[in-house]
């Protein structure tokens, strides 16, 4: 089933600026869809649409097959679960564990299945130590990962996250992006996300959307994005870094690379065939990745 | 300046923290009420004593009890000026300030102090529940009391979001700083009104957002809250021996019926 079906919309804002010009977005369920746009692209907008905050001026937006307009706010939002960038504005309450219980509260619950689902959305993002903590006592870090627990307990069919690494060290953004994996690879979740960043992508995304000025640029695999390098160019954004060697490598120094490698692990493949066997010194210890 | 609102001591574990809100709130209640209403100064006073020992058992910093304290210092002293020379009419002695002639007064004095005392005594009953409790309980105990919803709602987010507004000011004001904008008076004056403004918008902004993040969390005006359990028997207990000694304290000291 489709997830989520954007087609030909388009949105204005009240001071006149077009920030998204006849879109076309699809996502099925089980996809893990990044939106990838520099800054003022229109990626926050889209989103804004996707969960009801902003209304179409031109175009439908159908959530789990059935018109956005149509939904009920109830049914809505167990659908489709915003974690805003900045978690300030997300996180209201006192504390941790009073932030995730909101939402299931608003949905009447019974006060077990409350507990049980503030337990079970902080265990998710390895934040049941802070249950008890008062938000404006955690890290930015921890509160970017409470603020996805407030969202993971309404149980959304789709998760969209604006943003979701912004802000975070290396550590914090590897892990966000496991979390976000593990969510759409084990408990099927469907995941869209909207960034800038590209190094982690084509790990993560079956597909990605290219936004610029508010228009899609391409839309595709990752392999199939980033092989366009102007188009990448023109979307004032860049390869993941590994790409980049490797592309200049091929072009400049007429090493024969297949293809055009995204990930660390596809280039060192991919390098260790063209070193001569000779030339590896034996015994060095085997690493995992 | 953030000090005067740090909270980690509410969060600390001990015996005063792990007691019921709603049991330390009544207990607080009745404490002011006896404040308040009393006639003679030691009551209050005991309080002060009492409520300022415990804070400072409880290992909270001199520091920051001094900063909470100030502002009603103050107030008191000017309350003691003011009736100092005002009310009364036993000389005790005379200023001479630009032509005005002030006498100050026995009574007015000693009336001033006596007042101070009670808005020290309250204040420390306060500063005590507060050192104790981490707000978001004493929301809590207030919903338990059947209080207005709208308020208790309006409160906890007020409480959120100070923390959230204080640091952002922090940043704007240090940010002018930097660029110099408190150089001079008058450009002190520029500085500091567009930082209220800009204040003002960040709050509206900070608002919109927030009150568009609960409505995706299912937020349809009223804020939910979990169940309250019934007191615990130890609760109870605690509840009726604060009462009980509150209660004998104003027979003792007030109405003197020692045993
Ligand atoms: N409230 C608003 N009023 C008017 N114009 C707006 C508003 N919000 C965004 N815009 C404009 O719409 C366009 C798209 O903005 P949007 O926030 O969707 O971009 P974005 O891709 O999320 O950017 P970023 O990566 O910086 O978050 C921009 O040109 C922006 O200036
Ligand atoms: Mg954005």
């Amino acid at each position: 089933m489709r997830a989520v079906d954007v087609r030909e919309v388009s949105f204005t804002y009240d001071d006149g600026t077009e920030a998204l010009a006849g879109i076309h977005f699809r996502v099925e369920e089980g996809e893990f869809v990044a939106v990838l746009g520099s800054n003022g692209s229109g990626k926050t907008t889209l989103i804004q649409l996707l969960v009801g905050l902003l209304k179409t001026n031109a175009g439908r937006i159908e959530i789990g097959g059935r018109e956005i307009g149509s939904l009920e706010a109830e049914e809505l939002y167990q659908r489709v679960g915003l974690v805003f960038q900045n978690p300030n504005d997300q996180l209201f309450a006192a504390t941790v564990e009073e932030d995730c219980a909101f939402g299931p509260r608003n949905l009447n619950l019974p006060e077990a299945e409350v507990q049980k689902r503030v337990t079970e959305s902080l265990a998710a993002v390895a934040a049941l130590p802070l249950r008890g903590r008062a938000i404006h006592h955690l890290s930015f870090g921890e509160q970017k990962r409470v603020s996805l627990a407030g969202v993971l307990a309404m149980r959304p069919a789709v998760l969209i996250l604006d943003e979701p690494t912004a802000g975070l060290d290396p550590a914090g953004e590897a892990q966000m992006m496991q979390l976000l994996k593990k969510l759409n690879r084990e408990e099927k979740m469907t995941v869209i996300l909207a960034t800038h960043s590209v190094d982690m992508l084509p790990l993560f995304a079956n597909r990605i959307y290219v936004l610029d000025r508010g228009r899609v640029l391409q839309e595709g695999p990752s392999e199939e994005i980033f092989r366009h390098q102007e188009m990448i160019v023109r979307a004032k954004l860049r390869l993941p870094y590994v790409s980049r060697l490797m592309y200049e490598m091929k072009r400049h120094d007429g090493v024969p690379i297949d293809g055009l490698p995204l990930t660390i692990g596809e280039a060192r493949a991919q390098l260790l065939e063209l070193i001569p066997k000779e030339m590896i010194l034996p015994g060095i210890e085997e690493s995992g990745s | 300046m953030f000090d005067l609102f740090s909270d980690i001591f509410t969060y600390r574990d001990n015996a005063l923290t792990r007691i019921d809100p709603r049991v330390k709130l009544l207990i607080a209640l009745a404490a002011l009420v006896a404040v308040v209403s009393a006639e003679r100064p030691i009551l209050p006073f005991g309080f002060f004593v009492l409520c300022l020992g415990t804070v400072a058992a409880l290992g909270v910093p001199a520091k920051l009890v001094a900063l909470r304290l100030a502002a009603p210092f103050s107030t008191v002293a000017v309350l003691v000026v003011i009736h100092t020379f005002v009310t009364g009419t036993t000389p005790l002695f005379t200023l001479t300030l630009g032509g005005w002639t002030l006498t100050a007064k026995a009574e007015g004095f000693r009336q001033g102090l006596f007042l101070g005392n009670r808005v020290l005594g309250a204040l420390s009953i306060v500063l005590l529940l507060g050192i104790a409790t981490p707000a978001h309980r004493i929301f809590q105990a207030l919903r338990g009391f059947r209080i207005s919803k709208e308020w208790v709602e309006v409160a906890i987010l007020m409480y959120r979001y100070i923390f959230v507004l204080l640091d952002r000011v922090g940043d704007l004001a240090a940010a002018q700083r930097l660029r110099l904008g408190y150089r001079a008076p008058r450009r002190g004056l520029a500085s500091f009104s567009a930082l209220a403004g800009a204040t003002i918008v960040h709050s509206f902004e900070q608002a919109r957002r927030t009150h568009d993040a609960m409505r995706l969390r299912g937020y349809r005006g009223t804020m939910p809250f979990g169940p309250f359990p019934a007191l615990k028997r130890r609760e109870r207990g605690i509840l009726l021996l604060g009462l009980a000694g509150i209660l004998a304290a104003y027979a003792i000291l007030e109405w003197g019926v020692a045993g």
